[in-house]
């Protein structure tokens, strides 16, 4: 049986640790539960202090450093015909196939910055127009306050990833522009749930925690987002 | 597929990498060095070296580990040469308070400059968690340590942080 030091121990290292032992004492110790709380907090200001500009510490940017030589650039414009005929068959196929795995990239991406959930500061304006702005979409005002916003690698694309403060509690939305599915994909995993929606431009993925009503809740989120022309 | 349509589709999968991938690096190799001159050369010629073995990423979904890998040799190999001449903390502070700087929240701020006050035994794995998404055995793996050992670094990193933002830290026995 886990006492008091050795839950403190285990949370100070990792606050996010949800294992038997520390469920239990957690249940049965209010301070060491406050405690662990604290710290899942102060994770959050964490990652929030971590997340620098990377704009500011970067000068080059990435495309520069890898030019593509005048040679490849004639060569795509050659190829740009069967290019198009490609891509129009990839894209049927695409479409067609069932993409089963999609909620279990989702929980792998949230399950690996279980940090972010954890933010509680609102976001300046600029900081998610510069997350949102790449896709030419918007967030509408009144759905809550975006605590997280970023640009993540998500299955070879980057997608914005945000955590957005609802009535339910912090839900972490993925716009998966790439991702085109037929009908809503539920998530329920590891206290997460949540759903995987068609959007008008490929999918969103919108996940809590221990959501009483998430149909609802991912509802005001889908409707709070303005998907560009 | 043809040679020049492999080469093509080459460089986009890496620059597709390296979009996603590149922000995340800077600020790894930022918060490592303490310095961010020395943050994009290390993420730039890590980058070059990344390019040159792109063939050996044969699985992409571990490209960030791969990458990862990559910054944090090349900054082992970096850090000797461009190491900061100074000890003061408070200067590497206020050398860098362009991208410290958080005028809307005085506590990331005050965040902000505790991590930077850190030792690097106890900075690096907790940006590995934290920043990263790394669970402690796969930062064990990376740092070449014991599993007990790096709970213990994570554990007197946030027993620091807490002390420097003057909450009560836990006793470090």
């Amino acid at each position: 049986m886990m006492n008091c030091l050795d839950f403190r121990r285990r949370v100070g290292a990792e606050p996010f640790a949800t294992d038997e032992e520390v469920a239990a004492h957690r249940s049965d110790c209010g301070p060491c539960a406050r405690h662990q709380d604290e710290l899942q907090a102060m994770d959050g200001l964490i990652a929030r202090a971590l997340a620098v500009e990377a704009a500011r510490i970067g000068k080059a940017n990435p495309a520069e450093s890898f030019p593509l030589p005048a040679s490849a650039k004639r060569r795509l414009f050659a190829i740009a015909a069967s290019l198009i005929v490609g891509l129009s068959v990839g894209l049927v196929l695409l479409v067609s196939v069932p993409r089963t795995s999609v909620a279990r990239e989702v929980m792998g991406h949230i399950l690996h910055e279980p940090g972010t959930m954890a933010t509680t500061t609102p976001l300046a304006p600029g900081e998610l127009a510069g997350v949102l702005d790449p896709d030419g979409t918007r967030l509408r005002s009144g759905i809550g306050d975006v605590t997280f916003a970023a640009r993540c690698l998500f299955d070879g694309h980057v997608v914005p990833h945000l955590v957005v403060r609802t009535s339910a509690g912090p839900v972490t939305v993925l716009m998966l522009r790439h991702r085109t599915i037929g009908k809503p994909i539920r998530i329920a995993e590891q206290g997460y749930n949540g759903v995987v929606l068609p959007a008008p431009r490929g999918s969103i993925a919108i996940v809590g925690q221990g959501i009483a009503n998430p149909d609802v809740i991912a509802q005001q989120v889908f409707d709070a987002v303005d998907w560009g022309g | 597929m043809n040679r020049a349509d492999g080469e093509t589709d080459r460089r986009r999968r890496f620059g597709t990498l390296c979009e996603g991938l590149r922000p995340d690096l800077l600020r790894f190799a930022f918060w490592l060095g303490r310095d961010r001159g020395l943050a994009d050369d290390v993420v730039q010629e890590a980058m070059l070296r990344a390019w040159k073995a792109f063939d050996s990423l044969t699985d992409e979904s571990k490209a960030k580990a791969w990458m990862l890998t990559i910054v944090r040799r090349e900054f082992a190999r970096t850090f000797g040469r461009k190491r900061h001449p100074t000890t003061d903390l408070d200067a590497l502070v206020a050398a860098e308070t362009d991208v410290l700087a958080a005028p809307e929240d005085e506590r990331l701020a005050e965040m902000r400059a505790a991590i930077f006050r850190l030792e690097d035994d106890y900075r690096e794995p907790l940006l590995l968690q934290v920043m990263m998404g790394y669970s402690t055995r796969e930062i064990a793996e990376m740092m070449g340590m014991q599993q007990g050992a790096v709970l213990t670094r994570l554990f007197r990193a946030r027993a620091r942080l807490r002390q420097q933002l003057g909450l009560s830290a836990e006793a470090e026995s």
